[in-house]
């Protein structure tokens, strides 16, 4: 699939970002990564970022330097709230820019909607269980749910196994509707 | 041994254009990976005593962005933090005195004795969080934000005054065209003895040879580097044109080359890697505070980016003009209609 242009993913991204706080996420970095995780490798929306397992689940590099090119572009700005730290809100910039690509959003709009629905209400331990958890299956080969759950504890071992089984049983059912959703 | 090693595998003249002059998938960090690995070395970490394990020097030299088939514990995470990372790396916080130093300026200069003496290992939860996710990360005690914000602000004005610099930048993009030229296929060997073996004064004696001489590859190019005949900044990125349309300057880059030709237009973007200046700060009672929330300095700190539209002097004045009366016409408002869909 051809990727999106840059604007088009500043397109996707503030509107990830709005979808986002529209559902109650705090729409910190970890929250813009594991959705944008969900959004891209299990959506099938085509943004060309290189996930791998890091903080707090997938992360990728590129798309924190895409957060901060949109700051730059005054698509996106950060506001520290004490105590709980930074959020992104997307600029009446960014508003003004979407107006301007309705085919995009229209064509993304059912899959922002299902990240942000899934995703916005989750606070960051549990987005961590449960991006991992997608990651792993979306990623591994094990199909063995025992076997998942011990590898799940390998990468994250301050995740219990009955956190990891549970998470797991969730992310199926994630794929599951999300493939639902790309099939039409 | 990962701090020595850290820069091993960058190209002669480091970053200039290394994505355009390296084969696909290669970067310098995976010449220095390749490096740290290989034969050479494998034979000096075996004999050290204790003997050390390449790959854990591989993890902490170039750290996890570049390393991605390597798990990392936090706490090795967190090593690499220290040598390459975007906030407390000791790789930036010495290129940017150095530089400073050598480049005559003092934007660059920031009190690190002071700094490296209030780095911290603190324990941190993500934006938005308070107790469960909690993790061990880079921070300052207090006492040390001025000092973290002179190091962020250093590295601000030290891009945006010297690394971004359009003569600067120009004198890149002429060095690449040169070595695409020169080079054999247009990209650098990534073996590892041709690698080593090509360095600043093999290329500096080549760009002589070829700047006086229009029979050799890459005369051209050489030539305006060596005799200061390097193109001329036409548009720079603006806060006005930004807020029309973020990618201005590629609008003008696409209208200039249709107008003047390619071979007589250069374009140049770039914009800050990495995340904001959010890190845990040790407060004086004991609480952990996020860096953004209780410095104002590190708030307003801008982004570095850039869009340059450079032109062939020959052509400079007539693009001024040329410039002068198409500019609104050429910076709009993007949108689906006018074809912004496209991947490029």
């Amino acid at each position: 699939m051809e990727e999106l242009n840059r604007v088009r993913k500043a397109v996707i991204l503030t509107a990830l970002a709005s979808k986002l706080r529209e559902h109650g996420s705090w729409c910190g970095e970890t929250h813009m990564q594991k959705s944008t995780y969900l959004l891209q490798d299990l959506l099938e929306v085509p943004m060309g970022f290189d996930f791998i397992l890091y903080m707090y689940g997938p992360f990728s590099f590129d798309l924190r330097s895409e957060l901060t090119a949109l700051r730059a572009d005054g698509l996106l700005d950060l506001e520290a709230k004490p105590p709980y730290g930074p959020q992104f809100s997307p600029t009446k910039q960014s508003d003004l820019l979407r107006e301007h690509f309705p085919k995009t959003m229209g064509t993304y709009k059912n899959r922002m909607d299902f990240v942000a629905k899934t995703f916005g209400n989750k606070k960051v331990g549990e987005l961590e269980r449960l991006a991992t958890a997608v990651y792993l299956i979306k990623e591994s080969n094990i199909s063995s749910e025992e076997k998942q759950a011990k590898l799940m504890r390998i990468w994250k071992p301050h995740i219990s196994e009955n956190e990891a089984r549970q998470a797991l049983e969730q992310a199926k059912q994630i794929v599951k509707e999300a493939q639902d959703i790309v099939n039409g | 041994m990962a701090a020595l090693c850290h820069d091993i595998g960058h190209l002669p003249f480091s970053h200039a254009a290394e994505k355009e002059l390296l084969p696909e998938d290669w970067d310098h960090e995976r010449l220095t990976i390749e490096i740290i690995v290989g034969d050479e070395l494998k034979q000096i970490w075996k004999e050290m005593e204790p003997p050390l394990n390449p790959e854990d020097i591989v993890k902490l030299a170039v750290g996890p962005g570049k390393a991605k088939d390597m798990s990392f514990s936090r706490w090795e995470e967190i090593l690499s933090e220290i040598i390459a990372g975007d906030a407390f790396g000791v790789d930036r916080m010495d290129y940017l005195l150095r530089d400073s130093h050598h480049a005559g300026v003092a934007y660059g200069r920031f009190d690190h004795y002071r700094l490296v003496d209030t780095l911290r290992i603190l324990p941190s939860s993500p934006s938005g969080e308070v107790e469960e996710t909690i993790k061990p990360a880079l921070g300052v005690e207090e006492g040390g934000i001025q000092s973290a914000e002179a190091l962020m602000w250093a590295r601000y004005l030290m891009y945006s005054q010297v690394y971004f610099h359009p003569v600067r930048r120009i004198y890149d993009i002429h060095l690449k065209d040169f070595l695409k030229e020169w080079l054999p296929d247009g990209k650098f060997s990534t073996d590892i003895d041709k690698h080593t073996a090509m360095t600043d004064a093999e290329v500096t004696t080549a760009l002589l040879s070829a700047a006086f001489d229009n029979t050799k590859l890459g005369h051209k190019h050489a030539r305006r580097l060596m005799r200061r005949e390097h193109f001329k900044l036409l548009y720079r990125r603006n806060p006005s044109d930004i807020k029309i349309n973020p990618e201005s300057g590629k609008a003008i880059w696409k209208a200039a080359e249709e107008k003047f030709g390619a071979d007589c237009v250069r374009y140049d973007s770039y914009s800050q890697k990495g995340g904001a200046p959010d890190f845990p700060v040790k407060m004086l009672d004991g609480r952990i505070e996020s860096s953004l929330s209780i410095s104002d300095a590190l708030q307003r700190l801008p982004v570095v980016a850039l869009n340059y539209v450079f032109v062939d002097r020959g052509k400079y004045d007539e693009a001024e003009k040329w410039l002068e009366r198409n500019r609104e016409t050429i910076i709009k408002q993007p949108g689906e209609e006018a074809g912004d869909g496209r991947t490029e």
